[in-house]
């Protein structure tokens, strides 16, 4: 287990180098200089930009540039924002717990959400309830989360006045107080009520599924024999089982939630990494836009590593070597 | 005495020939209510939007002043946006961009997917193997993010729509070779092909005349998948503004509009009806996929 982790961690190495390698390309190819940060933008003096690009060595063959850039990205240095006129990394730094707050928010609601339908469609399968909640998951496939976002924010926001529809944190709240924490998470509630009951379907389906197909099998008939009570045939002895495949959808979870969090951060205006990403590629801000793009690459990567380990942990017939 | 010919001998005289596999697929799609329903619903959108020219007359491109925001009326059914212009007619229109993304996207996917897997899965092996490592790096890649990234270098250079269209078809095409590949892994292992190999058939004759066609069912409810997920990322991005060009309408450039709280707010009509027309679309796609699916199910009964 350990070894094969190992394993494939050190197999990410040259995919890391390979993607670094498309978006430092893609980011020349973007119109504008990609790396003109250091530029002043107010001295246009064809002499003073062309003294400054030869300084930074943006005349140098583009295989250097790559390597200089990619030497300092490893070691931390990820440019500086051309926008914010700060290093790239402190920016993203400060985002990025707003982003995985929202994503671990949404993923605690789908769980809660999606066991508690999965299981009582498994239980009462082909019944009205049954019925209530397959057409739910349809139309929560249907619904694209942006389309679902706005009318949340219609409803909630304006009509209702529930939620606030904009910005993570209220104004003027002090960091470490309970007021603080009360607020964010007013905020960030509505964006992860949409990001995660739009993500319930899959789960649902799949859970009810599994415990419909598990209520057949010997065990639980073997269970009704002894005279095991109902509730606890399917809280205990189903439960158990249908829940270990489910952990697998962890994994891929990981890449969806940012995907989806582009989407819904800017709906949302929620700072996070997926709005600053937008931001970044809205006002050619490359610095930015390369590093977080390299880091939702390494996200994605790593959540296909985990979905693969928590293949081997739930199911200890397959084995990873 | 009567000559009995070969043919008498080899086919019996039964009147009744048992159906294809086609046939009962056809038979078992047209009895789904709700897949029939749906396809009619998109059969109706797209004639509608493909046929907008000669359905309005009003001008899309034209900003008219006078016109302003103005709420549903007799004149303009759906009221006019923030620039003055029909919403209804924007409709139409936006759905003929919005659907040829959807349509094109799936035709291309599925061809690269298709040609990609089959190939892989075939030939295995060398290829097999340099195939699918391409096709894990493409997959690798969050989707989202490198469309906008790509999206916002090729803008501008080829035009309008289809940028996006090759843009999203580049990159989503991974999935497609993977179910095709492991599909034809499969069936390949029949001796039909075995058979066809035999009697010398090239390659390529093999694939196309004898194993796709057994893999059709498979990449026929893979391409009404990838067609409601290309509309989403089509409406998707264009509503961020990093999709479609805004001066083309598209469902998702309607939408755009409520991003400003007060049109969100106050003004309904603007963004309720691309909201509406985008859900009830992937929502038939989706059955007519669930009916396909199960049509060309030879094991299911219904």
């Amino acid at each position: 287990m350990l070894q094969y982790t190992l394993r494939r961690l050190l197999g990410m190495i040259p995919l890391l180098l390979l993607i670094s390698l498309v978006v430092f390309f893609l980011a020349k190819m973007m119109p504008g200089d990609a790396f003109a940060g250091e530029i002043d933008p107010s001295n246009t003096n064809p002499q003073y930009i062309e003294e400054m690009r030869e300084k930074l060595g943006y005349n140098d063959p583009i295989i250097q540039q790559y390597g200089r850039w990619i030497v300092s990205f490893v070691q931390g240095d990820f440019g500086k924002s051309t926008v914010y006129k700060k290093p790239a990394a402190e920016i993203i730094v400060q985002r990025i717990p707003n982003t995985i707050f929202l994503a671990f928010t949404s993923l605690v609601i789908t769980y809660i959400f999606a066991f508690i339908m999965g299981m009582y469609a498994g239980r009462k399968p082909y019944t009205l309830g049954d019925n209530l909640i397959g057409t739910y998951n349809y139309l929560a496939l249907a619904i694209p989360s942006f389309v679902a976002g706005i009318v949340a924010i219609y409803f909630f926001s304006f009509k209702l006045g529930w939620f606030p529809f904009n910005g993570s944190v209220g104004v003027g709240l002090e960091p470490g107080t309970l007021d603080y924490f009360v607020s964010k998470l007013h905020h960030v509630l509505l964006p992860a009520l949409i990001l995660g009951l739009m993500g319930t379907a899959s789960y649902t389906q799949f859970l009810r599924n599994d415990i419909i197909e598990n209520s057949r099998k010997d065990f639980v008939r073997t269970a009704r024999a002894k005279g095991t009570k109902e509730s606890k045939i399917y809280n205990k002895h189903i439960l158990r089982n249908s829940i270990i495949p489910l952990i697998t959808f962890l994994g891929f979870d990981i890449a969806t939630l940012i995907s989806g969090a582009v989407i819904t951060e800017t709906i949302f205006t929620y700072p996070g990494i997926g709005a600053l990403f937008l931001e970044s590629v809205g006002r050619r801000d490359y610095a930015v836009m390369m590093s977080i793009t390299m880091l939702l690459s390494l996200l994605t990567l790593f959540g296909n590593l985990v979905a693969d380990l928590l293949y081997g942990v739930v199911d200890p017939r397959i084995r990873l070597d | 005495m009567t000559l009995v010919t070969d043919q008498e001998v080899l086919t019996p005289k039964s009147p009744k020939k048992s159906p294809s596999p086609w046939v009962i697929a056809r038979r078992k799609f047209f009895k789904n209510k709700l897949a029939m329903i749906s396809l009619l619903f998109l059969l109706i959108v797209i004639i509608l939007s493909f046929l907008a020219p000669y359905i309005t007359t009003k001008d899309i491109v034209r900003v008219d002043f006078t016109k302003i925001s103005q709420p549903p009326s007799s004149e303009n059914w759906l009221g006019t946006d923030t620039n003055g212009r029909d919403v209804f007619t924007r409709m139409l229109y936006a759905g003929r961009s919005s659907l040829t993304v959807g349509l094109s996207c799936m035709l291309f996917i599925v061809l690269i997917g298709t040609t990609v897997g089959a190939i892989s899965g075939y030939f295995g092996g060398k290829i097999d193997q340099i195939l699918m490592r391409f096709t894990d790096f493409v997959l690798m890649f969050p989707f989202m993010v490198f469309v906008i990234v790509l999206n916002s270098i090729v803008v501008g250079k080829i035009s309008g729509l289809w940028t996006l269209i090759i843009v999203i078809s580049l990159l989503a095409w991974g999935g497609v070779a993977r179910v095709v590949r492991s599909r034809v892994l499969a069936e390949k292992e029949n001796e039909y092909i075995l058979a066809s190999q035999s009697i010398g058939c090239k390659s390529s004759k093999v694939i196309t005349k004898h194993l796709l066609p057994n893999v059709a069912s498979t990449i026929i409810v893979q391409a009404t998948l990838i067609m409601a997920v290309t509309i989403v990322a089509e409406s998707g991005l264009s509503f961020l503004g990093f999709g479609v060009p805004a001066d083309t309408p598209s469902w998702g450039n309607m939408l755009f509009e409520a991003r400003n709280s007060d049109v969100l707010k106050d003004k309904l009509w603007m963004w309720v009806p691309p909201a509406t027309a985008i859900t009830l679309v992937i929502l038939s796609i989706n059955f007519i996929g669930e009916g396909l699916k199960d049509a060309l199910n030879p094991k299911s009964r219904r």
